[in-house]
């Protein structure tokens, strides 16, 4: 694809690097010209000429615009471009020609000039240019367009000599001149039959019109040369450029010359062309083909619209009517050119107006023709031509470069006689719709604006704004109120059905849940909420059972256990089996030896005094009794010391032991283990005095000790297993063969017990029980555990029962509910 | 009259039992000033046990003489007790708190190293190898225990040594199903053991209860003495 250029006329196929069709000789431009790349932020567009985007123009609008050129008749008004042109070199187009698109079809060789009409090759005297080859395009189908490459032969980028000429001035050169795709080309050039050489002439806009043949003028425009002719002798002030009109020079054409006003400043003046030589103005002045429209509008140079007739009363008659009322726009002067009159612009062609804007034209109402200024000293000589007198010209305020299509005659006049009622309301004092005038600050007044430019300013809202009939042409259409197009007709509407409301909708903040949602809401909400929520008791009867249940033992217990005590029974008997711990501990004490020292170790807690003094009451009676030992009491608790001191004054006082004479108590043992381990390792730095703070080791019941081994017993009188592990542990290696008597409780004797297993412990009295034993040996001395054990016993044989009954009562419960869930599973 | 102080301690004693025992109700404001009573005094008197018997004659009394005497080695003697005392009273302050770790790290250490030295020598050793001998006949003699009885108790006590340690084995393969058990010799033994642990319990228990039953006894019986003072 990339290889192959197609030609956008004829659709040939042509190498890349041609410049031209092989064909139709249409400029080729090149691809990357046509489908270049887009332009990105901040990149200068490169300039295209419209010639050259006819090849991405849509392929309806390419067909439409062949369907046309495949039309044209062969007595159209197209000039066949001879081979010669392709060869000139053709003017460049202005840089910056707004009409750019309208320049005439012309050859794209570079070299070719560009062709030049006969009419306008007479009017500049220059020497014509050979038209080029250009597809037929019916005038009727004539529009102005941009950009069509195909109408136009030549679109180059470099300058070239001779620029276009435009169609309408193409019937003004000669018929030896080269004909262009413009239309009137071929009548101006028949119509002057005494052509001139052809003079280049370097139009400033290339007309997009072609030029027509000269066989093909339209009727119009052969009666308006017509029409010229015979009104040539009866005009007046013909300015001497109108002599170099050729003989066959339409006569508005010669009146054109004269009331037409180019000035290079004006941008409405699409044929900015330079002044025609005398030659040509002679060449153009005698075209005896002129158009009917010319020749009518010739005839009717009296008949002004009535519109104009009020306006140019006071006006010269040169002046249009919608030129005269417009403030007169300061230009420079123009030495060269001449005001067209007000006839002159009448009789324009309807194609030619219809090129120009409609507000442009007809709605600046017509002034008092004034003075001509001076004429530009560039103004185009050919146009000298067209000017009729200075008096009766006028410099329009604004030239419109476009004009409405022309249809016919009819519509031509019917342009002039009617005055179209936006101009009419516009005239009118107070009509139409009044914009609200901009405010102070705006530039320009409401009164400098013209009519057109007022009518689509936008309204005030917050006035009101009277409907009032809208001169623009969608009056039909629904006006719209409010908002920033408010005044304005045919605003489309937001949406189909959308009704515009001043406030906003209120949309409710309600969650709009279908119930299956909410359910499923709710049933989170519950699983969350069980998460935190702490489990409920089943029944409270079960609670109220176990409290009274608990009264009742309790009530039990203390009755029968306190009658016994209170009563000082001795009912049960004395307790019978001496378990081995316990006469191991009665062998023990009765091996120690008279005065000897004893080291006592207190490591219980009060609560089990009771219980511990009854058991060690007896050994400890006997063994004062009997060996008059000397104690030493130690502990590894706090309060050991305060025990110490009273079991020695409670069960014992009756031996009437001294501290620090019999007696010696060194008070707490800190470190727990490693206060023991010390001890054992060396008791005198350990412990060197005792609770009186006097020196321990130097006094009489540690007469002759000073280590552990040096004691004659260790008797540990404990209620925790820990406690008594410690003591043997830590005393195992430093004791030696010192034994080591355990007055244990009942809740510890269990644990105790493997260490008398082992032979780490000599003796073990357990509790009341081995107290109760114990007295047996000692006479029954002091007597405190037969006292407690009648009611301990009772005490027992309760507890005994209600375990026996507690487990039956379980059992039946047991049972009672295994047989329901036997009976559901069957 | 002059009032003895056994009978105020007496009242005393009477009066804190009735608040203790008031605990067979539910619990009760009475029992409860009881409670803080006793921790109260307990606190108190712990606390002079302590400064008395531990603070001034071990760190306190050997510190003026250690002082006066001039020694560098005394002064470094009781200079490790006294910082080591300083840094374990830095924990009241939360930012000097950090300083006893120094001394709490020495006890722990020396502590541990006692512990585990003593349980090792005092208990497992011992222990191991009375289990042992449990079936030593000449030991057993020497006990006056005959062979019969030794080889019964032997068994027993090795049977529950055995079973009561397997018991406390939770080392379990998975099975293909996912579930998890042990070996079949194991879970038996176990079973064993769990009897054996189950009577051990029973045996604490029954022993617990004698005494709380003695402790009953006690006090009632002071209860009924002090009534009968004033009877």
């Amino acid at each position: 694809m990339a290889d192959i250029l197609q030609c956008p006329n004829c659709k040939t196929e042509n190498p890349i690097g041609s410049k031209v069709c092989k064909n139709c000789q249409t400029p080729l431009a090149p691809a990357n010209k046509i489908t270049g790349g887009f332009i990105k932020p901040g990149q200068t567009p490169t300039k295209k000429h419209t010639a050259d985007l006819e090849p991405i123009l849509p392929q309806w609008l390419r067909d439409a615009r062949n369907a046309a050129r495949g039309s044209d008749s062969p007595n159209s008004m197209e000039l066949p471009q001879p081979q010669e042109e392709k060869d000139k070199p053709s003017a460049p187009p202005p840089a910056e020609d707004l009409l750019s698109g309208l320049q005439s079809s012309q050859t794209a060789d570079e070299e070719e000039e560009e062709y030049i009409p006969d009419w306008l090759v007479n009017l500049t005297g220059k020497s014509p240019t050979t038209p080029h080859e250009a597809s037929s395009e019916p005038i009727t189908n004539r529009r102005v367009e941009m950009g069509n490459t195909a109408d136009f032969p030549h679109i180059k980028e470099e300058p070239t000599e001779e620029p276009e000429t435009p169609s309408w001035l193409a019937g003004l050169q000669s018929p030896a001149t080269e004909p262009e795709k413009d239309e009137l080309t071929e009548w101006f050039r028949s119509a002057s039959e005494a052509e001139q050489p052809h003079h280049t002439v370097e139009p400033k806009i290339e007309n997009p019109v072609s030029t027509p043949q000269p066989d093909e003028s339209p009727d119009w425009l052969r009666q308006m040369a017509m029409d010229a002719e015979q009104t040539e002798d009866a005009q007046t002030g013909i300015s001497q450029a109108e002599s170099e009109f050729p003989a066959d020079a339409p006569d508005w054409l010669r009146n054109l010359g004269s009331a037409i006003e180019v000035t290079p400043s004006s941008g409405l003046n699409p044929f900015n062309l330079t002044e025609p030589a005398p030659a040509e103005s002679e060449a153009l002045a005698s075209s005896t083909e002129t158009p009917e429209w010319l020749k009518n509008e010739s005839q009717k140079q009296d008949t002004t619209p009535k519109w104009l007739q009020d306006e140019g009363a006071s006006s010269e008659a040169g002046t249009p009517a919608w030129l005269a009322n417009e403030t007169p726009v300061q230009r420079p002067p123009e030495p060269d050119s001449q005001p067209l009159s007000d006839d002159i612009f009448t009789e324009l062609p309807g194609w030619l107006k219809a090129a120009a804007p409609e507000s442009s034209i007809f709605n600046q109402p017509a002034k008092e023709p004034e003075a001509s200024p001076e004429p530009q000293q560039d103004s185009q000589d050919w146009l000298k031509a067209f000017q009729l007198t200075p008096e009766a010209t006028q410099e329009p305020e604004n030239i419109p470069a476009f004009s409405t299509d022309f249809h016919s005659d009819e519509n031509v006049n019917s342009l002039f006689t009617e005055m179209p009622d936006w101009l009419s309301n516009a005239m009118e004092p107070g009509s139409g719709i009044s914009p609200s005038t901009s405010p102070a600050e705006d530039a320009l007044a409401p009164s400098d604006l013209p009519s057109w430019v007022q009518a689509m300013r936008p309204v005030d809202t917050s006035k009101v704004v009277e409907e009032k009939p809208n001169p623009t042409p969608n009056k039909d259409l629904p006006l719209e109120s409010r908002g920033a197009l408010a005044g304005l007709h045919g605003v489309l509407p937001a949406m189909p059905g959308f009704t515009p409301t001043s406030k906003p909708k209120s949309y409710s903040i309600k969650l709009n849940a279908s119930k299956e949602q909410m359910a499923h809401a709710e049933i989170l909400e519950q699983v969350l909420a069980a998460e935190t929520s702490p489990d409920s008791i089943e029944t409270l009867s079960t609670y109220k059972a176990s409290r009274a249940l608990r009264w009742f033992v309790a009530f039990i217990v203390f009755v029968f256990v306190a009658i016994p005590v209170f009563l000082r029974t001795q009912i049960f008997s004395a307790p019978v089996g001496v378990p081995n711990e316990t006469r191991d501990a009665i062998s023990v004490v009765q091996a120690i030896p008279e005065s000897s020292a004893l080291l006592v170790a207190f490591d219980y807690e009060p609560s089990r005094a009771g219980e511990l003094e009854a058991s060690a009451a007896p050994v400890f009676d006997q063994l004062l009794l009997l060996k008059h030992p000397r104690l030493t009491f130690i502990s590894t608790n706090e309060i050991g010391s305060s025990l110490a001191e009273r079991f020695i004054s409670g069960p014992l006082a009756g031996h009437n032991y001294q501290s620090g004479a019999t007696y010696l108590n060194l008070g707490y043992l800190s470190g727990g283990q490693l206060g023991i381990r010390a001890f054992a390792q060396n008791p005198a730095n350990v412990a060197p005095v005792d609770i009186n703070s006097q020196s321990a080791w130097t006094s009489a019941p540690l007469q002759g000790v000073t280590a552990l081994n040096q004691f004659a017993a260790v008797i540990l009188i404990t209620d925790n297993a820990d406690s008594a592990r410690a003591w043997i542990e830590q005393t195992e290696i430093t004791r030696k063969d010192t034994p080591i008597l355990v007055i244990s409780s009942a809740q510890s004797t269990p644990m105790i017990q493997p260490y008398y297993a082992s032979g780490q412990v000599d003796g073990i009295l357990s509790g009341l029980y081995g107290g109760a034993i114990f007295e047996q040996y000692n006479a029954g001395r002091p007597g405190t555990a037969r006292m407690y054990w009648d009611a301990y016993s009772i005490g027992m044989f309760i507890a005994v029962l209600l375990v026996l009954f507690g487990g039956l009562w379980n059992l039946a419960l047991g049972l009672r509910d295994r047989q329901p869930a036997g009976k559901r599973k069957n | 009259m002059a009032i003895s102080p056994d009978l105020i301690s007496g009242a005393l004693s009477f009066l804190f039992t009735i608040l203790i025992l008031s605990y067979v109700i539910g619990d009760n404001p009475l029992f409860r000033v009881a409670v803080y009573m006793f921790v109260g005094v307990t606190s108190g008197y712990v606390a002079s046990v302590v400064i008395w018997q531990v603070l001034v004659p071990r760190l306190i009394t050997p510190l003026i003489p250690a002082v006066l005497s001039n020694s560098p080695m005394q002064w470094g003697m009781i200079a490790a007790p006294l910082l080591g005392s300083i840094f374990v009273f830095a924990k009241i302050s939360q930012r000097l708190s950090g300083l006893a770790r120094f001394s709490m790290a020495y006890l722990v250490g020396v502590g541990a190293a006692v512990t585990v030295a003593g349980a090792l020598i005092g208990t497992l050793i011992p222990q191991v190898q009375a289990t042992i001998e449990f079936f030593d006949p000449q030991i057993a003699a020497a006990r006056n225990i005959t062979t019969a009885e030794v080889i019964g108790n032997g068994a027993v006590i090795l049977l529950g040594v055995v079973t009561s340690l397997a018991y406390f084995h939770f080392g379990a393969r998975s099975k293909p199903d996912g579930s998890m058990r042990r070996l079949p010799p194991i879970e038996i033994l176990a079973w064993i053991g769990r009897i054996f642990i189950g009577i051990t319990l029973g045996a604490v228990f029954a022993g617990v209860y004698a005494a709380a039953l003695t402790a009953l006894i006690e006090r009632l019986s002071s209860l009924i003495n002090f009534i009968g003072l004033f009877s």
